[in-house]
């Protein structure tokens, strides 16, 4: 049988990419595997902190039907609780960043007094702010902040960005059409706002998922996937803390992978391409 | 209706309401042909650093009911500009637009208009388009469906009703546009250069459905167009513009039947006395 790769054939187009990530991810697992067993040659400990492939996964089916081997908490009572801190915090920075970005886009005057705070607090990492917001908020609130800071930002300009990319012919439109101030902002600039928004989120659940593994990383929330990987560090337990990064990789992907999703969606939905 | 039956469903349904009713009540009194629309010593300046730029001088034009009136006149000449103050998208800095007798201040739904790039909602479908300015006044749904759809009809677009923006060719797109502007029933319909992104046939056959739509539906319509061609084979009358600051050179009454013939040789040696107008003020602006 003679193999040919026909570009127009979609079947084709799917065998091939699924041929090459599984060939990419086999090759990232070998250079791990390599990593691992270089190191415990160099080092000679007794449980190699790079833990194997092989064990981290070994580690992971553990995880999964009988939690960790220490605490005996379920794999989900750990994952719960980082996404719990890590919805809130998204729904904190929808809430401000929305009515924020919108009065920002619309007025020259907010735009003007505004930008300075932002383009002061912006490049400040967010999770710089743990510490302090520790302190201050306890921990599990104190991650929430952190969350919140990463996923403000970008939410921010691009609501604020969307707001001005706004076709003036279309608010022209809708001024003939017997559109108050009020109408025109609630049904022709909040819609076209929308995949703008969406593309912010994007953004925003990618920086806001690396924000709460850092943050509980950072801190003694004692609870979070975060948390749980630099507690399997701890007690020298590399299997499980891998088992446990592996997961926070995975649940990465899906949370912005879903985003893409749905902002996808929602731009066709609403007929325009950002 | 009386004032007062307008009045109680004006409160009922909204201000906006009252105002679109008030529009179809004055519109329905004045008789065809008699003047609908005053434009008064219309003048639009522009200043920008201490300069002073007059766009439009003293611009009066009457409007009867029924007619198709063309705007044409040499490039940058602000016909655009003119229909924009006219629409209440642009104040102008004197001067003042009177429908029936009562004076028009801002942009309102008695005046619609159709924009050379559809300026159609891609959020909302061909339907939702045309309800857009009766959801904004109020009108009940049952209502409101009813007439969005009978006006989806009226410009042969009921397959589509349903159907984005993108999906849409750019004949349908201004169908859509003009069909959402006529749906408030305004006074007058503004359109600016509303065919002048199409191909030469989709246009043609856009020229012949809106004579068919203004027959059926006696509406008001005032033309910015390019074409002199599109000009002579619509309108009733043709004001021809001069240069910047733009003032009215000549209005031409054009008593042709329709369907018009533009081969006939009066449409031919007009067209040619325009073009030749146009080159001229043209030449004198470079």
């Amino acid at each position: 049988m003679r193999l040919s790769y026909d570009r127009h054939n979609k079947y084709h187009r799917f065998a091939r990419a699924c041929l090459i990530t599984t060939a990419s991810l086999a090759a990232l697992l070998w250079l791990w595997w390599l990593a691992s067993v270089l190191i415990q040659k160099q080092l000679h400990f007794n449980s190699p902190p790079l833990a194997t492939p092989q064990a981290a996964f070994a580690a992971l089916f553990d995880l999964i039907q009988n939690g960790d081997p220490i605490e005996h908490r379920s794999l989900w009572s750990w994952l719960w609780a980082s996404l719990q801190k890590f919805l809130k915090g998204f729904l904190l920075a929808l809430l401000i960043a929305l009515p924020l970005g919108l009065l920002m886009g619309s007025f020259k005057l907010a735009r003007d007094f505004f930008t300075p705070w932002v383009e002061v607090l912006r490049p400040i990492a967010p999770i710089a702010w743990a510490p302090i917001f520790v302190i201050i908020f306890q921990a599990t609130n104190g991650s929430i902040l952190v969350v919140f800071v990463g996923i403000f930002f970008p939410l921010l300009t691009n609501i604020v960005f969307g707001v001005q990319k706004i076709e003036p012919i279309l608010i022209d439109a809708a001024k003939t059409l017997g559109a108050s101030d009020w109408q025109i902002f609630a049904k022709v600039l909040v819609p076209s706002t929308i995949p703008y928004l969406m593309n912010g989120i994007k953004v925003g659940l990618g920086i806001g998922w690396m924000c709460i593994v850092a943050a509980e990383l950072y801190n003694t929330t004692l609870s979070g996937i975060g948390y749980f990987v630099k507690f399997m560090i701890d007690h020298s337990s590399y299997d499980y803390a891998f088992a446990g990064i592996i997961l926070i990789a995975i649940l990465g992907l899906l949370t912005t992978g879903v985003a893409e999703y749905v902002s996808r969606l929602v731009s066709r939905r609403m007929g325009m391409d950002v | 209706m009386s004032e007062a039956e307008i009045k109680i469903e004006g409160e009922k349904w909204g201000k906006q309401r009252l105002r679109a009713d008030r529009t179809d009540a004055l519109y329905t009194r004045i008789p065809k042909g008699e003047t609908l629309m005053r434009i008064e010593r219309l003048r639009v300046v522009y200043r920008a650093d201490d300069k002073e730029t007059v766009a439009i001088e003293e611009f009066t034009l009457p409007v009867k009911k029924g007619e198709l009136v063309s705007l044409i006149g040499p490039s940058g000449c602000g016909k655009t500009t003119l229909l924009r103050a006219i629409a209440g998208l642009l104040q102008p800095t004197s001067g003042q637009i009177m429908i029936g007798d009562q004076p028009c201040h801002g942009a309102g739904s008695d005046r619609g208009m159709v924009f050379q790039d559809f300026a159609l909602f891609p959020w909302r479908t061909v339907k939702q388009n045309v309800a857009f300015g009766l959801e904004i006044a109020g009108v009940p749904r049952a209502e409101r469906e009813e007439r969005t759809l009978r006006y989806v009809k009226a410009v042969g677009l009921e397959k589509f009703a349903d159907a984005r923006i993108h999906e849409l060719s750019g004949g349908m797109k201004q169908r859509v546009g003009i069909a959402r502007a006529l749906v408030m029933h305004p006074a007058i319909t503004l359109m600016d250069e509303p065919f002048g992104a199409l191909d030469a046939q989709t246009r043609h056959i856009m020229q012949d459905q809106l004579i068919e739509i203004i027959q059926r539906s006696e509406r008001t319509i005032l033309f910015v167009t390019h074409s002199v061609d599109e000009a002579l084979y619509l309108s009733d009358r043709v004001v021809l513009l001069s240069r910047r600051p733009s003032t009215i050179h000549k209005v031409l009454e054009l008593p042709w039947t329709r369907p018009r013939d533009r081969t006939a040789p009066e449409f031919t040696q007009l067209k040619r006395d325009i073009h030749a107008w146009l080159e001229a003020q043209n030449v004198m602006e470079n």
